[in-house]
């Protein structure tokens, strides 16, 4: 399902760009359709992504300690699996990393306001707008994707370990 | 949901080909691609609006009337350069000349009037004959030279004398500036003096002698546009009622509005929804629900709606659901993401009703048209193709094979062409005439007569 997901987040993305080329200017119509379906799409990859990520940070080795048994057994109350509010507040965190990341946004954002001043985009299609820095964020956690390998080593995945309460990764232990 | 049975017989209408224009090669000029087809109000014209800019307008002949059951053919009339390409300096944007729609107004006098759109503008043309010409100048030469006004000797009063036939497009107003976004319709109203075009986010009202300025009547751009969540897909004046017009949503919802209510009708009269079926979800819902095309009635007691799957004809009275829903392709559910891919999701087909408002038609891929008889509870797949271009030849009902084994004569889903569509398809206001346009064909089927 997560695979379906990304592969269409992806062609969404490649088609909203494409859309910027076209002869006629910007069709509104088209563009809120790629957007919408490229989001649907996104948020389920997310929740895949999160669910995945959730179970590995559970395989992860950790020996059970004695010395640390009497907080696992407080904080047995939370719940061992993700309730779906928890991935999308997860899922907000993340972002808000990426979005506090100015260094490493910066970059591309002048990088696409350049494009968007050559192709002269109508200012008001904020939309549009939106989805372009989402599909840059996406553009870069693709990239990440296929630059990455699975093990959690790189800087986003730690990034997204980092974001994560200490309590529930005592339970994940 | 009208359950269909297929089939023919009985008192089914059997269509047969009557003509085919444009060129036959299979590498089409994009210029050529066929964008609109409308029959005036009396069916006698039938008009084509091109990407290239330009309309063709066909005239049916009426010398043979007489003779036979076998209507006449439809002839060319005028060709005209409607719309040419033009470059907004500010946004440095192109605008494509593209023929969006063309509308009729009823013919007052012996001149015909069309509205002609593009993306941006919307332009009145006068379509007149001229079959006489004044001879007989007395200070002119048949060519037009001068003459030497020492030659004059006598005065003579100019007559008209009788000239081969011409027929002339003049435009008589251009309607610009009033759109930000891509017109997607024009509607002329009942009162024959104003007309309404709609963009993504607005509609405005026009009157037909007023260039300069026009009303906002529909407005449904946010203030933040980063919260828009649907755009305006369609917008038709009602046949009869001057007041009342609806459009159609990307969301897949009609609304209806008075404007007696307010000036600005941004609150609905009536809300047509029909809720979701929640067993069809999926990545692309939002897509094939969103309305390509929205008709009334000639009645006008209902309407149609086309959106990607199906066709669904409305009550005006009953908001909640349509009274009958058809599907046109279902077989394409399960191939969504394909046709996602290769962009033929977001194809807009167009619907339309003949002259009793009992049967409904619109068009498919692979040059396929369906014809969906209302009161018999039938549907027929028929295919536009020059393989059955013999004069009067009938054309055999098609059938599309979903799954399983294929039968004779069946053409299974993969083996469909998605390249050939047929997105604009009219029917004669009076007869069981109808035109059917393929990328860059135009044909023209008859009911059979015996």
């Amino acid at each position: 399902m997560d695979v379906e997901a990304k592969r269409i987040m992806a062609l969404s993305i490649s088609k909203l760009y494409s859309l910027r080329t076209q002869r006629g200017g910007l069709c509104l119509h088209r563009s809120l359709l790629l957007s919408m379906t490229m989001r649907a799409a996104r948020d389920i990859y997310h929740t895949a992504q999160l669910l995945r990520d959730a179970e590995e940070e559970q395989v992860v080795p950790c020996a059970p300690d004695a010395a640390i048994e009497e907080p696992m057994e407080i904080s047995k109350d939370s719940p061992q699996t993700l309730t779906p509010k928890e991935v999308a507040m997860k899922h907000q965190e993340p972002k808000e990393t990426v979005e506090d990341d100015k260094e490493n946004q910066c970059a591309s954002e002048r990088h696409s306001r350049k494009r968007r001043s050559k192709t002269a985009i109508e200012p008001d299609f904020l939309p549009l707008k939106k989805a372009k820095m989402d599909t840059d964020e996406e553009k870069q956690h693709l990239q990440g994707e296929v630059l990455r390998t699975n093990n959690g080593n790189s800087c986003r995945q730690a990034e997204t370990l980092t974001a994560f309460p200490t309590n529930r990764a005592v339970v994940a232990c | 949901c009208a359950a269909l049975r297929s089939g023919g017989g009985g008192n089914d209408v059997h269509w047969c080909f009557s003509q085919v224009k444009g060129a036959i090669d299979d590498d089409v000029a994009e210029a050529d691609i066929i964008s609109t087809v409308e029959f005036n109000h009396s069916g006698e014209l039938l008009a084509t609006g091109d990407k290239g800019g330009r309309v063709v307008i066909f005239q049916q002949e009426t010398e043979n009337k007489s003779q036979s059951q076998w209507r006449s053919e439809y002839n060319v009339y005028s060709t005209f350069q409607s719309h040419e390409p033009e470059f907004d300096y500010l946004k440095s944007l192109e605008i494509e000349e593209k023929i969006n729609k063309i509308r009729w107004l009823p013919q007052k006098n012996a001149a015909q009037f069309l509205l002609s759109t593009n993306d941006k503008t919307i332009k009145l043309w006068k379509i007149s004959e001229r079959d006489k010409r004044p001879e007989g100048y007395n200070l002119k030469e048949e060519d037009g030279r001068y003459r030497d006004a020492a030659t004059i000797t006598t005065l003579r009063v100019p007559v008209f004398r009788p000239m081969d036939l011409m027929v002339e497009a003049s435009p008589r107003r251009v309607f610009a500036n009033a759109h930000t976004y891509h017109i997607n319709s024009i509607s002329v109203n009942s009162d024959n003096e104003t007309y309404l075009s709609a963009d993504d986010l607005r509609i405005n009202l026009w009157h037909l002698e007023i260039t300069d300025r026009s009303f906002n009547i529909v407005d449904i751009k946010p203030a933040n546009m980063e919260e828009l969540t649907e755009v305006i897909t369609a917008a038709e004046f009602h046949p009869h009622q001057c007041n009342t017009f609806v459009y159609s949503s990307s969301k897949g919802t009609i609304r209806l509005c008075d404007m007696r209510a307010s000036a600005l009708c941004d609150k609905h009269s009536k809300l047509f929804e029909e809720p979701e079926d929640p067993s069809n979800r999926s990545f692309f819902s939002e897509i094939i629900s969103s309305i390509s095309d929205v008709k009334f009635s000639h009645n006008g007691r209902y309407m149609m709606t086309r959106d990607y799957l199906s066709v669904k004809i409305w009550d005006l009275n009953m908001e909640n659901r349509p009274v009958e829903t058809y599907q046109v392709h279902e077989y394409l559910r399960s191939k969504l993401c394909s046709l996602y891919e290769n962009d033929c999701i977001f194809d807009k087909f167009e619907c339309c009703w003949n002259g009793n408002d009992s049967v409904v038609m619109t068009g498919s891929y692979n040059n396929f048209f369906r014809m969906l008889d209302r009161s018999q509870r039938r549907d027929v797949t028929l295919e536009a193709s020059r393989e059955s271009c013999k004069p009067r030849q009938v054309l055999k009902p098609r059938r599309v094979c979903a799954g399983g084994k294929r039968k004779k004569d069946e053409i299974s889903v993969d083996s469909l062409d998605f390249n050939k569509k047929i997105l604009h398809t009219a029917w004669h206001p009076q007869e069981n005439i109808i035109a059917v346009a393929t990328t860059n064909n135009l044909y023209i089927f008859q009911e059979k007569v015996n």
